[in-house]
């Protein structure tokens, strides 16, 4: 079974750069001719949020499956 | 596979030993097991995917072998918030072989019960340590208040260091912020609006000032928890961020020289400090009860070791040494008095004013003053087993659990961290793609603040509001408004002699609805007392008490013994007896100074042909009233009636009036007869009487009433309450009752004074109000907070909160929270408040009845 904390990191970062790259998206999508350091800024700022938001829900959340479900408390 | 080694008691030889190992072996997921009979350990292998250690040992257990739990105490230091709780709790409950967790943060303390062998105290530290907490196992004592002492003091001093960096170099940077405005001109020079100048004096202040949330944040992150360190982390890492590219990169397309928010980062920095100083302050301040306890343990004894008097540490007194008191003196540790008679201050543990009286064969309390004479004696309870010791453990345990309602509130701020981030997110992401196109206007400005975000592009203002919204929604206000009040009021309530066992206790206590009352040893003194003396025509009342007592002097009989002390405690010298007979269920016949008496039933006086008609009515009338009357008769004719009963103690009916008055109902519960019960109630003033109840059936009382829905108390001393002690919603024990109603009690009443029934609710339902006004301070705080700080009023008036006046209100908040817990040390039971009930007269002798007629 693959390493959870390498696991995790994978898949917190791939969730944060995916909610980075649809900013981006978004910023070309809305219309409005926002210069380059805002969609680039803006995009750096959700990543890192993204990160902070799913990392202690992804950790917790593979540790629990690596363990086996019958080892949380009551 | 994983490895643990689970310890089992209860194994006597091989049969054991290869049942365990058989039966383990065939649990799905263990593929190997070993157990050893003489360390009486199971090592199995495991597969933690198919079978959890808690399987395990209830399989061990279902054969019949115990498996011991441990408890370990533990002191966190560096937790800040509800947040920092449960990361603390969740990261321990996640190690196997952990049961429990109980984190408090006021105490700054753990709890964790766990399985020996299958996780082990130093894991459970180093999983702490590992989140960025300093952890050690719990001492108590001299030692543990200068420890806390010390470590409360290296925080106040950690934070006054970062204040004198933060705050000078803040305001240089404000200053150098705001040249431009004002009167400034006249006196700022010119180079502090450089860029390169204010940056280099922000740096420090971030790095160094805040480097602590940094390195927390990333600690917890680390290990996939967050916390409030988390949110200035974000919040003062942005602002600090863009002011840098800004300044050394001005063409970075950041906003460029007119986009640095230097102060943002500074002043957020200096107000965040602010708060942990004044926090770090104030926190240690709730838990002075406890401090004062401790401070009471005196440091030295006098002894007699072989003969001559030395002077030992007061911890180095064993039972059985023999301890000198002198007055003036501290008391080292318990004991009964073999020599000599003094007074003895305990306010200190009882809360009684008025000195007691000891001489010998009386017990002494460690801690307390000997003011008036010297005394011997021998020490009975000394180090861990002292009252005072018992009583400070008591509120330790007290002040670590958790109330049911601070429970919800560490639930709420422990996942309002990454709430409050996803707000962010959306915050940003409306006023980055519709918000600021809608709205934005060039007058805008901070408020309390003149400058100016005409510049501001539209990442720098969707930023500014997300970051503003990340501090001003840090839950600290709601993290400290339960635990805090509970540590005042559990203080508060030690002060005034009462113990609450645990938080839930007092939320408890605080919302009850009934009150039933024990009555032997509870409400009434619990040994008989004279009540009336009733002579015959042509007998004095002081003559026939006189004879009574001389008669009974070589009684054994209760009742004959509660006659002598009621004529000594109205001042007669009962003669001496002589032909002394007991009468087996009749009373007893005596000769004193020539002179036949009798004393007894109405058989006894038939039996002896004395007329005892004319005093019928009396005894009938006191025996209405539940007392047990002795027809008296001298030198063969009728000569009184003496009635003794088992009396009321002191300040009961005044107890009771004031439950009635605070909105309780009152009910007493007895074994006895209706009609003692009845009177008794009668005198206390209790409406409601259960009587002639079983001891075993008492408990199922309190539960009908509780199937009412009811929230009952009951209050008792006895063994026979323990069952009723534990069933009632709250069980109070009289603190001179037996030890298995105190173990069973939720609180105790150190005092046999019913009073502190009342203060102990009164001071519960103080201790709840705090709760109640914390929580919605702190929950206004928030939810009005993180609205205007996302930019709701923007739209109307231009003004935007800046990030470092959220860290201000957020800062004040936590300290309104502490300083409106604090109030509650100014909260003075009613029976010492008012004037006409002094508190004077608690626990003093009851006055006899004998001397009241």
């Amino acid at each position: 079974m693959a390493d959870p904390a390498r696991l995790s990191a994978l898949v917190y970062t791939a969730i944060s750069l995916a909610a980075a790259a649809l900013f981006l998206l978004a910023t070309y999508a809305a219309g409005v001719a926002y210069p380059p350091v805002a969609r680039f800024g803006g995009a750096v700022w959700v990543f890192i949020l993204s990160m902070i938001i799913t990392m202690p829900l992804v950790i917790p959340y593979l540790n629990k499956r690596q363990k086996s479900p019958l080892l949380k408390k009551k | 596979m994983e490895q643990i080694s689970i310890p089992v008691e209860g194994m006597s030889c091989a049969a054991c030993v290869a049942r365990v190992e058989r039966t383990l072996k065939n649990t799905p997921g263990v593929s190997g097991a070993t157990v050893n009979l003489v360390t009486g350990k199971a090592g199995v292998e495991y597969d933690p995917e198919q079978v959890s250690v808690e399987q395990l040992v209830n399989i061990i257990r279902e054969l019949g072998y115990q498996v011991p739990v441990e408890e370990i105490h533990l002191t966190v230091r560096g937790m800040s918030c509800a947040a920092c709780v449960a990361r603390v709790e969740r990261a321990v409950s996640a190690l196997p072989g952990v049961l429990k967790v109980t984190v408090s943060l006021p105490a700054e303390a753990a709890r964790v019960a766990f399985y020996p062998g299958a996780v082990t105290a130093a894991r459970i530290k180093e999983e702490i340590r590992g989140l960025g907490y300093e952890v050690e196992e719990k001492i108590t004592g001299q030692e543990a208040l200068d420890r806390e002492r010390q470590a409360r003091r290296e925080e106040i001093r950690r934070q006054a260091r970062n204040m004198l960096i933060a705050w000078p170099l803040a305001i240089l940077v404000m200053l150098g912020m705001f040249r431009d405005v004002w009167i400034f001109p006249r006196f700022v020079p010119e180079f502090f609006m450089n860029t390169l100048f204010l940056w280099a004096l922000t740096t420090p202040v971030v790095l160094i000032a805040g480097g602590q949330f940094f390195v927390h944040s990333f600690n917890g992150l680390r290990r996939g928890a967050t916390d409030m360190n988390l949110l200035y982390a974000t919040g003062i890492g942005a602002a600090y961020l863009i002011a840098t590219i800004n300044t050394l990169w001005p063409e970075a397309g950041f906003g460029g020289k007119g986009a640095t928010f230097f102060e943002s980062a500074a002043l957020l920095t200096a107000f965040i400090v602010l708060g942990r100083y004044l926090e770090a302050l104030t926190r240690g301040r709730t838990s002075e009860a406890i401090r004062k306890l401790i401070n009471l343990q005196p440091k030295t004894a006098r002894v007699i070791r072989e003969g001559r008097e030395v002077e030992i540490a007061a911890d180095e007194v064993v039972p059985g040494d023999v301890v000198l008191v002198r007055p003036g003196e501290s008391i080292p540790v318990d004991g009964k008095v073999i020599e000599g008679h003094s007074a003895v201050d305990e306010s200190m543990i009882t809360g009684e004013s008025i000195p007691v009286e000891k001489k010998p064969g009386d017990e002494v309390i460690g801690a307390t003053i000997n003011k008036t004479g010297s005394f011997k004696f021998e020490a009975t309870r000394v180090g861990r087993d002292t009252a005072l010791a018992r009583i400070i453990r008591l509120v330790e345990d007290a002040q670590a659990t958790k109330a049911p309602v601070q429970k919800l509130a560490d639930f709420v701020a422990g996942h309002f961290i990454a709430g409050v981030h996803v707000l962010a997110l959306i915050v940003f992401l409306f006023w980055f793609f519709y918000g600021y196109h809608a709205f934005f206007r060039p007058d805008s400005h901070f408020i309390l603040s003149p400058y100016s975000l005409a510049e501001v592009g539209v990442f720098g203002f969707s930023l500014l509001l997300s970051v503003t919204t990340l501090v001003i929604s840090c839950p600290c206000a709601l993290g400290l408004a339960t635990p805090s009040a509970m540590m005042a009021g559990t203080g508060k309530g030690a002060e005034n002699g009462i113990l609450f066992k645990g938080a839930d206790a007092v939320e408890a206590a605080a919302a009850l609805q009934v009150i039933v009352f024990d009555k032997t040893g509870t409400i009434t003194r619990g040994e008989p007392s004279l009540t009336d003396v009733i002579p015959a025509p042509g007998f004095e009342r002081e003559e026939l008490l006189k004879l009574a007592a001389a008669a009974e002097k070589n009684s054994e009989h209760p009742l004959g013994d509660a006659v002598v002390r009621g004529a000594e405690a109205a001042g007669l010298t009962p003669g001496e007896a002589e032909d002394f007979e007991a009468v087996p269920g009749h009373g007893i016949k005596a000769r004193s100074r020539g002179r036949a008496i009798l004393l007894g039933n109405r058989r006894l006086m038939e039996r002896e042909g004395v007329p005892f008609e004319a005093l019928l009515p009396r005894v009938e009338s006191l025996e209405q009233d539940g007392k047990t009357a002795m027809l008296a008769a001298v030198d063969g004719r009728a000569a009184g009636v003496i009635a003794v009963a088992d009396t009321l103690k002191v300040n009961v009916p005044q107890a009771i009036a004031r439950l009635k008055k605070m909105g309780l109902r009152v009910i007493l519960i007895t074994g006895d007869n209706r009609r003692t019960a009845e009177a008794i109630a009668r005198q206390a003033g209790i409406d409601r009487v259960l009587a002639e109840v079983l001891p075993q059936d008492k408990a199922e009382e309190v539960r009908k009433l509780q199937n009412e829905g009811l929230r009952v108390a009951m209050v008792g001393d006895g063994i026979n309450d323990a069952p009723a002690l534990a069933s009632a919603d709250v069980g109070m024990a009289i603190g001179t009752g037996t030890d298995v109603a105190k173990e069973t009690g939720e609180v105790i009443l150190i005092k046999a004074d019913l009073r502190d029934v009342v203060t102990a609710i009164e001071v519960a339902r103080a201790t709840m109000r705090k709760v109640r006004q914390n929580l919605v301070w702190a929950f206004i705080y928030n939810s009005l907070g993180i609205p205007v700080a996302a930019g709701i009023f923007y739209p109307f008036t231009g003004l935007l909160v800046s990030p470092e006046l959220a860290a201000f209100f957020m800062a004040m908040s936590s300290v309104s929270v502490t300083l409106n817990t604090l109030l509650l040390k100014r909260f003075v039971p009613s029976f010492q408040r008012g004037p006409g009930e002094p508190r004077e007269g608690a626990g003093r002798p009851v006055p006899d009845p004998a001397t009241q007629q």
